[in-house]
């Protein structure tokens, strides 16, 4: 009894010695790595495009519900977000979000600080959280690789296609 | 019943079914692709691939096509070993490899019958490293949205659209992996049925394109089980409705297929999927609009046109409060005028309020008439009302000048399938079964009989009609009355007397088809009589009821017959009125010798546009006669225009109420979402009238005093049950607001819903409470039973692993049979009388030289409420008057020339379209149109063409 007594006081005096882990935030701030998982953004492609194609899948696989978004299209054929909104004083930072993303559009950012007075400003639209570059992802581009064809990708033009058929042919 | 033994497990299952509807029925998972429940086997696809064992010793077994392969009693089967798994993994993976990268920007993701697959097939990467085939998309109209990259060529398209529906335009081109299924060039699809390819097509190559404009993914749609308001067949349907851009209102977004085996098995017509976009109409009317005091100047609008502003609902209210105490009081007099077009619960509660004398049908006489005449005939004990199975099953098919494809759709599909039964019969003497669908097709054997008479050619029959004629009305009328009489007359020349020699001599092209009519009639097993208010002359009909009784006659046993009805309620609105009562004609009447000393009369229009029943002339002087209009009603209709109140009503999708369709089936349709504003249903805006406190002098004696009681829409129903005999079943067509599972409410919304968190935070980020329904068995939310299978309330088809309708399945008993839970759906319990002698009525003939004009429907355009949706409105025709070819010959008329036309009374001119789709000497005039609403309402009529206006011959050289 006495021995596990002293090994704990000889645990605690041994840590006197050692590095610090707490800094003084915020005078001080923290090394995040940028897979962190903090305030939310939505991404564009390499060609500086929206990247979000207003897919859902993010919305419905958020836990708290706290994105919403509505499809619309675009004149160059582009699926987007007619409005994307979170509301971050929902949101719990899971990255269950950017898991879902099938265009790396929407990604976790390292930035925590995210205090309001008013809990309305914690709710963000498109613009807020629409930044102009690729994030962590910087060659995506998910029209690159999809069937549809946009304004600038004619059918057969994305990765992996091959010309499209003519039915009039005789395809042997 | 066979016995199988499936992985280890012993089941019972269906004689002669494949093991694939089989495995189903017995809620396995098994994938498939090519097999549609309603269209059978082809196994073309090979994804329902198990193992058959030879018997228990045998522990190879070999690959089969569940499919394609009988049950067999004692036979030894597995899903679950690993060559079949193999198999089917393998399958997927090739069709995979040419499948675009697309599930993001896919309106099928979510609901994507592949998708299910792939995953249960256990599928996830992709190996091959070859270019996928790419395919160029069509343009197919303003319904259907084409991406033809993402097509497994399953064939189930062509399937439905070309062997089931009896399209032309949709094929599948090309040859070996590259086949292309589309039209021959861009184009609107042009089959009724289009919308279905939606549902048939397992990957997202057909979606549809009014969804997509304001698309949301399946899980977040609310819905819940609904009936469709665009024709009386009353098909079932499952709107589903989201949170709009604003965060306030929810909207609709699409309408898709509810399976009820009776009404529409799995398919609806594209009036009906398509026809919802009315309900988000800028027309809408969300809140109560007063007319404003001053004058419309004259030159911008018409005359007595009112100009509204927004009021208050309760100041609204205390007026109407006020008239109705007035009224108790004999200083006003209250007239209500229903309508067919919404549910019985409305009319009913209108019809309490200002008591049954002063209650009209918001119909013209004529077409009360022809309701009532089609209801009596219907009373008869001799007839029987076929549901759709019914009709798929006929062998000998007379149709009476009825346009069954355009004003009853689905039941035109329904013939379809009946045409071949002389195929099933003979692939069951061969003792193939039905399923087997490319064999049986492959069968010879004619058409099942079907006759058509009509005026003007019906849609998509000719193809498979034995004999189409084109004949006057009148003349159909003495064919049907002569083959009534020689139905009658053989073997029995007794019972012939009086219906004989005083009926008009027939055409030559009748009189010939007289007796091969009479004779297939005859000696049919499963005769179909199908007629209905389409030709808007009771003559057609009392003479079909003639045909049918008849037959039932003679057969011993009663007929089944098929009348169609135009709206969604009619019939249930005829139910109100006695023969010859209730007509806009006797109100009408009624104002016009009204004494001065007489109160004051207030007109309580009920979600009716009357210049769609009445010409204009009448419809105003209706109007100028009462001293003030209220109308309730969803959208901004001419009417409103001349009404002094406005009070907004919900559309069908947004009410809860039931509606009667022309089988005499009463089907009740929940309310899918919330309408906007200050919607609500037009008899709770009544109920609220009567409970204000200015109708406190409204005595418990007087029958206004009964709304007092009604708080939930099962009060009213139930009411009415008391109210009125026929509708005694009433109550059955479900459960009141207390129904629970296991003391929870159904969620109309799925488990997955999204956004609640956010969907309203832009302009409150404290979230409310969310919307509880305390007037019906289901809740607003997500909260509640998910996916009750054991009840026909389910509207969301969803199980686990399957998220596309393919669902349907579990939902079912057995593959193909009722829903689970379902009872047999209530009908009028009307009194049974015998047909009365129906004999024609002497109606003055028409002179030499006149013309009979007839109605003509469009699909699209004869609607009045899917008139107002954006996809449909643009595909309507404009007025014309069509004129058969020869007609037009004789009167010199050319292309591009107009008609002015005589009648009793009334003259027109139209723009004349000629075609041999239209019989000589009649004129076909379309009825329904928003841009003409009231051509209806002087139809049938003869009419003499008083001038033709051939088009100014452009002379050549002459510049513009
Ligand atoms: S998952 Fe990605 S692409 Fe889809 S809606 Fe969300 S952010 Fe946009
Ligand atoms: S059809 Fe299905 S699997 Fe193909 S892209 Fe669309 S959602 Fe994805
Ligand atoms: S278009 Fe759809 S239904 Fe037709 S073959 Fe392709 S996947 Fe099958
Ligand atoms: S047939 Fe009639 S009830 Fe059925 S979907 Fe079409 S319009 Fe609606
Ligand atoms: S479903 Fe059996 S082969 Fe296609």
């Amino acid at each position: 009894m006495i021995a596990s007594q002293l090994r704990s006081m000889w645990l605690v005096f041994r840590h006197l010695f050692s590095r610090n882990a707490t800094v003084e935030y915020p005078d001080e701030k923290p090394y995040l790595a940028p897979r962190y998982r903090g305030r939310i953004v939505l991404t564009r492609d390499p060609d500086g495009d929206e990247r979000c194609v207003a897919c859902n899948l993010c919305a419905v696989a958020c836990p708290p519900d706290c994105i919403s978004l509505q499809k619309t299209e675009d004149e160059d054929g582009r699926w987007r977000p007619e409005y994307f909104r979170i509301n971050f004083s929902r949101c719990i930072m899971c990255g269950l979000c950017e898991d879902a993303c099938p265009t790396y559009a929407i990604q976790l950012t390292p930035d925590f600080e995210m205090c309001e007075y008013d809990r309305q400003n914690m709710v963000y639209e498109k613009e807020d959280l629409l930044i102009s570059g690729p994030g962590k992802y910087h060659d995506y581009s998910f029209y690159r690789v999809a069937g549809m064809s946009i304004s600038g990708k004619d059918k057969g033009e994305a990765v992996n296609e091959a010309e499209p058929v003519d039915v009039r042919s005789l395809n042997l | 019943m066979p016995t199988i033994t499936i992985d280890g497990r012993q089941y019972e299952v269906e004689e002669g079914q494949n093991l694939l509807a089989s495995c189903l029925s017995l809620g396995l998972n098994l994938p498939y692709f090519c097999w549609h429940p309603a269209m059978g086997s082809v196994g073309a696809c090979r994804q329902c691939a198990i193992i058959e064992y030879k018997d228990s010793d045998d522990a190879q077994g070999k690959l089969v096509m569940g499919c394609m392969t009988q049950v067999r009693d004692g036979g030894i089967y597995s899903l679950d070993a690993e060559p079949a798994r193999e198999f089917r993994g393998a399958v997927i993976e090739d069709l995979m490899t040419n499948h675009p990268h697309d599930c993001p920007v896919c309106e099928e993701g979510g609901e994507c019958h592949l998708q299910d697959m792939t995953e249960m097939s256990g599928h996830t990467y992709r190996r091959f490293r070859g270019l996928k085939r790419t395919h160029r998309n069509q343009y197919l109209g303003p319904f259907i949205n084409h991406e033809m990259n993402r097509c497994i060529a399953c064939y189930r398209c062509v399937r439905f659209y070309r062997d089931y529906a009896g399209g032309d335009d949709l094929e599948a081109l090309g040859r070996n992996n590259q086949v292309y299924f589309g039209r021959q060039c861009d184009g609107k699809l042009e089959s009724g049925f289009s919308g279905n390819l939606v549902e048939v097509c397992p990957t997202g190559v057909f979606t549809d394109q009014t969804f997509s404009r304001h698309f949301v993914r399946k899980w977040d749609l609310q819905t819940a089980p609904s009936v469709c308001e665009h024709c009386g067949v009353g098909c079932n349907t499952a709107p589903g409705a989201r949170m709009d851009f604003s965060g306030r209102d929810e909207n609709l977004r699409r309408v898709v297929n509810l399976y009820n085996r009776d009404t529409n098995g799995y398919f609806i017509c594209d009036r009906g999927r398509f026809g919802y976009e009315y309900a988000n109409s800028d027309l809408r009317i969300k809140n109560v609009l007063i007319a404003r005091r001053e004058q419309v100047i004259e030159s911008t609008g018409r005359r007595n046109d009112k100009l509204h502003r927004e009021i208050e609902p309760p100041a609204a209210l205390e007026h109407l409060a006020t008239v109705i105490t007035d009224s108790q009081r004999g200083r006003r007099r209250l007239v209500g005028i229903g309508s067919p077009r919404t549910s019985l619960e409305n009319n009913f509660a209108l019809r309490q309020l200002v008591g049954p004398g002063n209650f009209f049908a918001g119909l013209s006489a004529r077409d009360l008439e022809l309701l009532h005449t089609l209801d009596h005939i219907q009373r008869d004990p001799r007839i029987s009302i076929p549901t759709i199975p019914e009709i798929e099953d006929a062998d000998v098919i007379l149709v009476l000048d009825e346009d069954i494809g355009r004003t009853a759709p689905r039941v035109a599909l329904a013939l379809r399938q009946a045409a071949r039964n002389n195929q099933r019969d003979h692939a069951r003497q061969l003792e193939i079964p039905l399923w087997q669908d490319a064999c049986v097709r492959q069968l010879r054997g004619e058409n099942n009989p079907i006759f058509v008479l009509a005026s003007s050619a019906p849609a998509s029959l000719e193809d498979i009609a034995r004999a189409q004629r084109l004949a006057s009305p009148a003349a159909i009328v003495s064919f049907a009355e002569q083959l009534a009489a020689r139905i009658s007359a053989t073997d029995q020349p007794t019972t012939t007397d009086g219906v004989d020699s005083s009926s008009t001599p027939l055409p030559d092209a009748l009189e010939h088809l007289l007796e091969e009519v009479a004779e297939t009639l005859l000696s049919a097993r499963r005769p179909l009589v199908i007629s209905g208010c389409g030709s808007q002359e009771p003559d057609i009909l009392a003479a079909a009821g003639q045909v049918a009784a008849a037959l039932a006659d003679r057969h011993g046993a009663p007929c089944a017959t098929y009348l169609t009805c135009p709206e969604t309620n009619s019939l249930g609105l005829a139910q109100f009125f006695g023969p010859g009562e209730g007509g806009l004609e006797q109100l009408l009447e009624e104002l016009r010798q009204r004494d001065s000393v007489d109160p004051p009369v207030t007109l309580l229009l009920l979600e009716n546009d009357l210049y769609r029943r009445l010409p204009a002339a009448d419809v105003e002087s209706l109007f100028d006669r009462a001293a003030e209009v209220v109308l309730f009603d969803s959208l901004l209709q001419p009417c409103s225009r001349r009404a002094d109140l406005v009070f907004p009503a919900s559309a069908t999708p947004e009410s809860q109420g039931t509606l009667v369709n022309s089988s005499g089936m009463l089907q009740r349709h929940y309310m899918v979402y919330e309408g906007s504003g200050y919607i609500q249903e037009s008899w709770r805006w009544l109920v609220d009238a009567v409970n204000d406190p200015a109708c406190s002098d409204v005595g418990m004696d007087s029958p206004a005093a009964l709304l007092r009681q009604w708080k939930h829409c099962h009060d009213v129903t139930a009411a009415i049950a008391a109210a009125v005999s026929c509708f005694r079943d009433l109550p059955e067509t479900g459960p009141d607001e207390n129904f629970r599972i296991e003391g929870m409410k159904l969620a109309r919304q799925s488990h997955r819903a999204s956004g609640r968190t956010a969907n309203r935070a832009h302009w409150q980020v404290a979230e409310q409470a969310p919307l509880t329904d305390p007037d019906s068995p289901f809740s607003f939310t997500m909260e509640g039973v998910q996916y009750a299978g054991a009840t026909p309330l389910q509207a969301n088809i969803w199980s686990p692993g399957w998220n596309s309708n393919q669902a349907i399945h579990k939902f079912q008993q057995g593959v193909g049979g009722p829903r689970r839970g379902r009872e047999p759906i209530p009908r009028l319990r009307r009194e049974p009388t015998a047909i009365p002698v129906l004999l024609a009525k002497q109606r003055a003939g028409q002179k030499p030289g006149q013309f009979c004009l007839v109605p003509t429907w469009q699909l699209f355009g004869s609607g009045e409420l899917s008139n107002y949706s954006d996809a449909i409105a643009g595909l309507a025709d404009g007025p014309c008057a069509q004129l058969n070819t020869a007609d037009a010959g004789a009167l010199g008329l050319e292309p591009g020339g107009r008609l002015q036309l005589r009648m009793s009374g009334a003259e027109i001119t139209l723009p004349a379209s000629v075609s041999d789709r239209i019989a000589p000497g009649v004129i076909g005039i379309p009825v329904g149109l928003r841009a003409a609403p009231d051509l209806g309402a002087m139809l049938p009529a003869a009419a003499e063409i008083v001038r033709i206006e051939n088009p100014e011959p452009v002379e050549p050289g002459e510049s513009l």
